[in-house]
């Protein structure tokens, strides 16, 4: 089904309810709809068009519309169709229509809306603080126009405790982080524990939350943004970089010269390698097997080196520029990237190998986690989690972007549903990553790498733009606006959903293997909060005190 | 004094614990780098732990959050002294690209004392390496102190061109306002 056909079949179903509608591309699809009609709309493309659900957007347009603006973004995965509902909501009404109880997976992005835009959605189901520190007084709002990016707001508390949730009945509570050994960064998880089980957990995290996306369009420029995008996440830093460049990019519908979109494709495909040899490595450590930690490590670290030989830096590329990307791959680093890409293939086929066959890793992981296809529709869970759940959804085949629809690979899935298989997906990857780059390297051709943008670029446009992170999908939502920055900036990393099914993942577990499922996610909390936090590096520590062990004794001699 | 104080304290092998108050995992995964077979800190002695009560230094990472500002200074006081606080990291030495923005509260050094700076973004398994033998006396630190002129705001543009050195001194001299 084309965008035009599935607008013509919402037009069918309901008709005055569309004021508008556009078709900037092929694979796009924006429709304005009345406040009214936001949540039957929804509910129509999320179950009966069944398209996955990806984030919703609340933006302050005021100072332009008079009017606030929600937009809820989903994909059509088989037809490639990127598509964004947007209502305009009255300033004086900050109200509108939740659509959590139809779209479970819109669960945060709302609770999100409301703290950072002040916009309530009317009949979400648990409406609680989600990402501003605790101490943060009510009824201010960062994103909003008229709060400055260094504001810090009249009776800020800083002793006023986050209120949390009353455990289920019978059941102890277990805090696990916020600074946590299993974890590289703050969350905070309080598990409702029975005995050894886990019976729920409340999550308190977006402890990272920097102010990001208030920075980007009240400090800095267009050009300047996509060195903070990849500073969102240490590890997937490229993915945001790029993201945010072809959101702008699909907003003014500018062409890259084929060269760079190839660089963007090769940097990519660097960055995965360099991430999958990692959470290999950290999800071996965490259950126990450290021999394979030091391996996995041992055989990322030329990765580094080489992405270092490219850009300059081991970490963040500072690759992309809109229009075009910064770094060339020279005829030396060429040559080096195919050797290391040989030695890579040639030492990564053991471990696997060993991995594949190990009894241990295998039964410490099979069953565990489990996150079903219902749960990966209703979540919105992507990346190697749902692969591993036999739902066949890649960005880079679905949404092609640089020069993915010029090579070929091969999505992997799996059906086991629990950690073992995302295991095997991540661990499989890499060989179809090795492929790309070969392929990009043997395809490139010379020419330029940078496109020319003689004008200011045209304000008002929204683009959006889905990238294949080592997670999952990335989303980034651009509205483009005056003095060379953009209006709005809404990034939507792949850990901000697949958190959100973690509690599912963990019930009726032990609590043993709540690291490893939480873990097999390769959760990111800076990409996610924007500001906040978790960590993964060894197993749990249970915080007991030492009355909550007594009884506990005694409990179990009775 | 914090030198010949360092290396009678923490004579021998030192436990870490490292704690991201808020920071990208850019750092982590280099700290979690400098343990592996190619950098190998545990020939040092240098072991990483799980709980602060365990640790002789507190590696930071991340500029000091208002939300985990208060866990943080937790995490400290649980340590027994003597300790020290790394601050790794342009977030953690002066706060990063988001030194002013609402939610943040600057550099670590706002919440901790802060003993020694590993400035990078992210530093390099090199530098912490270097840092964390710098501070133990392992071996000589190499960089000269830089003095900078005060100027007025707002600030001159900075060429590299208009830098002059004077051995150890680095004076810069053009005060263009922009």
């Amino acid at each position: 089904m084309t965008s035009r056909e599935t607008l013509a079949q919402l037009k069918a179903k309901f008709g005055p309810a569309i004021l508008r509608a556009d078709l900037p591309a092929d694979n796009r699809l924006l429709l304005y709809v009345e406040p009214f009609a936001i949540k039957p709309v929804c509910q129509y493309i999320f179950r009966d068009l069944d398209a996955r659900y990806v984030i919703s957007i609340g933006a302050d347009d005021r100072p332009f519309s008079g009017q606030f603006l929600v937009a809820h973004d989903f994909a059509f995965d088989r037809d490639r169709i990127l598509c964004s509902v947007l209502t305009h909501i009255p300033a004086d009404k900050p109200k509108v229509d939740s659509i959590s109880d139809v779209v479970p997976a819109a669960n945060w992005a709302e609770r999100e809306i409301r703290d950072m835009i002040g916009i309530e959605p009317v009949g979400h189901p648990y409406p609680k603080r989600l990402v501003l520190p605790d101490g943060w007084p009510d009824g201010s709002h960062p994103l909003r126009k008229d709060f400055a990016w260094n504001q810090v707001p009249e009776g800020f508390d800083e002793e006023r405790e986050f209120k949390f949730d009353e455990p289920p009945e019978g059941c102890m509570v277990v805090p696990f982080g916020p600074f946590h050994p299993t974890l590289d960064e703050p969350a905070h998880f309080r598990l409702y524990v029975e005995g050894e089980m886990v019976r729920g957990c409340e999550y308190r995290g977006f402890m990272v939350h920097r102010g990001i996306e208030k920075l980007a369009e009240s400090v800095l420029t267009y050009n300047e943004i996509p060195m903070m995008a990849e500073r969102i996440c240490g590890i997937c830093g490229c993915v945001h970089n790029v993201a945010y460049a072809q959101a702008v990019e699909s907003a003014i519908a500018l062409r890259l010269p084929p060269r760079a979109e190839y660089i963007r494709t090769i940097m990519l495909e660097i960055e995965r390698l360099q991430s999958h040899l990692l959470w290999v490595g950290l999800a071996c450590h965490i259950v126990g097997f450290d021999t394979l930690f030091m391996q996995s490590w041992r055989i990322r670290e030329p990765i580094m080196w080489i992405a270092e030989k490219i850009s300059g830096n081991r970490k963040t590329y500072a690759l992309c520029l809109i229009g075009g990307v910064r770094w060339d791959i020279t005829p030396d680093i060429k040559t080096e990237l195919r050797q290391l890409l040989d030695k890579l293939e040639a030492e990564w086929k053991p471990v696997v190998a060993a991995v594949l066959k190990d009894k241990n890793i295998q039964a410490r992981t099979s069953g565990v986690g489990v996150a079903d296809k219902t749960a990966c529709k209703n979540t919105g869970l992507v990346g190697p989690v749902a692969r591993a759940a036999g739902v066949d959804i890649d960005c880079r085949r679905d949404h092609p972007y640089a020069a993915y629809d010029r090579v070929d690979f091969d999505v992997i899935t799996a059906d086991g549903c629990d950690v073992w298989s995302r295991v095997v997906v991540r661990a499989t990857e890499v060989f179809e990553s090795i492929k790309i780059i070969r392929q990009c390297l043997d395809r490139m051709e010379p020419g330029p790498l940078q496109a020319d943008i003689k004008d200011e670029l045209p304000v008002g446009r929204l683009g959006l733009s889905s990238v294949e992170a080592p997670r999952g999908e990335s989303h980034h939502f651009v509205i483009t606006g005056e003095n060379n920055r953009p209006r709005r900036w809404r990034v939507r990393a792949p850990t901000y959903q697949n958190l959100q099914g973690i509690p599912a993942m963990i019930k009726d577990q032990q609590l043993a293997d709540m690291t490893i499922s939480l873990g097999s996610i390769d959760p990111c909390f800076s990409c996610t909060d924007r500001l906040e936090t978790i960590d993964l590096r060894s197993k749990a520590v249970k915080v007991w005190t030492q009355e909550e062990l007594v009884k506990m004794v005694k409990a179990r001699k009775a | 004094m914090l030198r010949n104080l360092c290396q009678k304290m923490f004579g021998r092998s030192l436990w870490v614990y490292h704690a991201n108050s808020g920071g990208c995992n850019g750092c982590d995964i280099e700290v979690l780098n400098v343990l592996t077979p190619y950098y190998d800190a545990e020939r040092f002695g240098i072991k990483l732990v799980g709980s602060p009560r365990h640790a002789d230094v507190m590696l930071c990472q991340g500029p000091a959050m208002r939300s985990t500002a208060k866990a943080l200074k937790r995490a400290f006081d649980a340590m027994p002294a003597p300790k020290l606080v790394f601050a790794i990291g342009s977030c953690a030495c002066g706060g990063g690209i988001w030194f002013d923005s609402y939610s943040v509260l600057g550099p670590v050094e706002k919440v901790l004392p802060v003993n020694f700076y590993i400035p990078g973004c992210p530093p390099r398994p090199e530098a912490i390496i270097y840092g964390v033998a710098v501070a133990l006396g392992l071996v000589d630190k190499k960089t000269a102190p830089v003095q900078f002129k005060q100027l007025e705001l707002p600030m001159p543009r900075y060429h590299p061109s208009d830098l002059h050195g004077q051995g150890e001194m680095v004076v810069y001299t053009k005060a263009e306002k922009v």
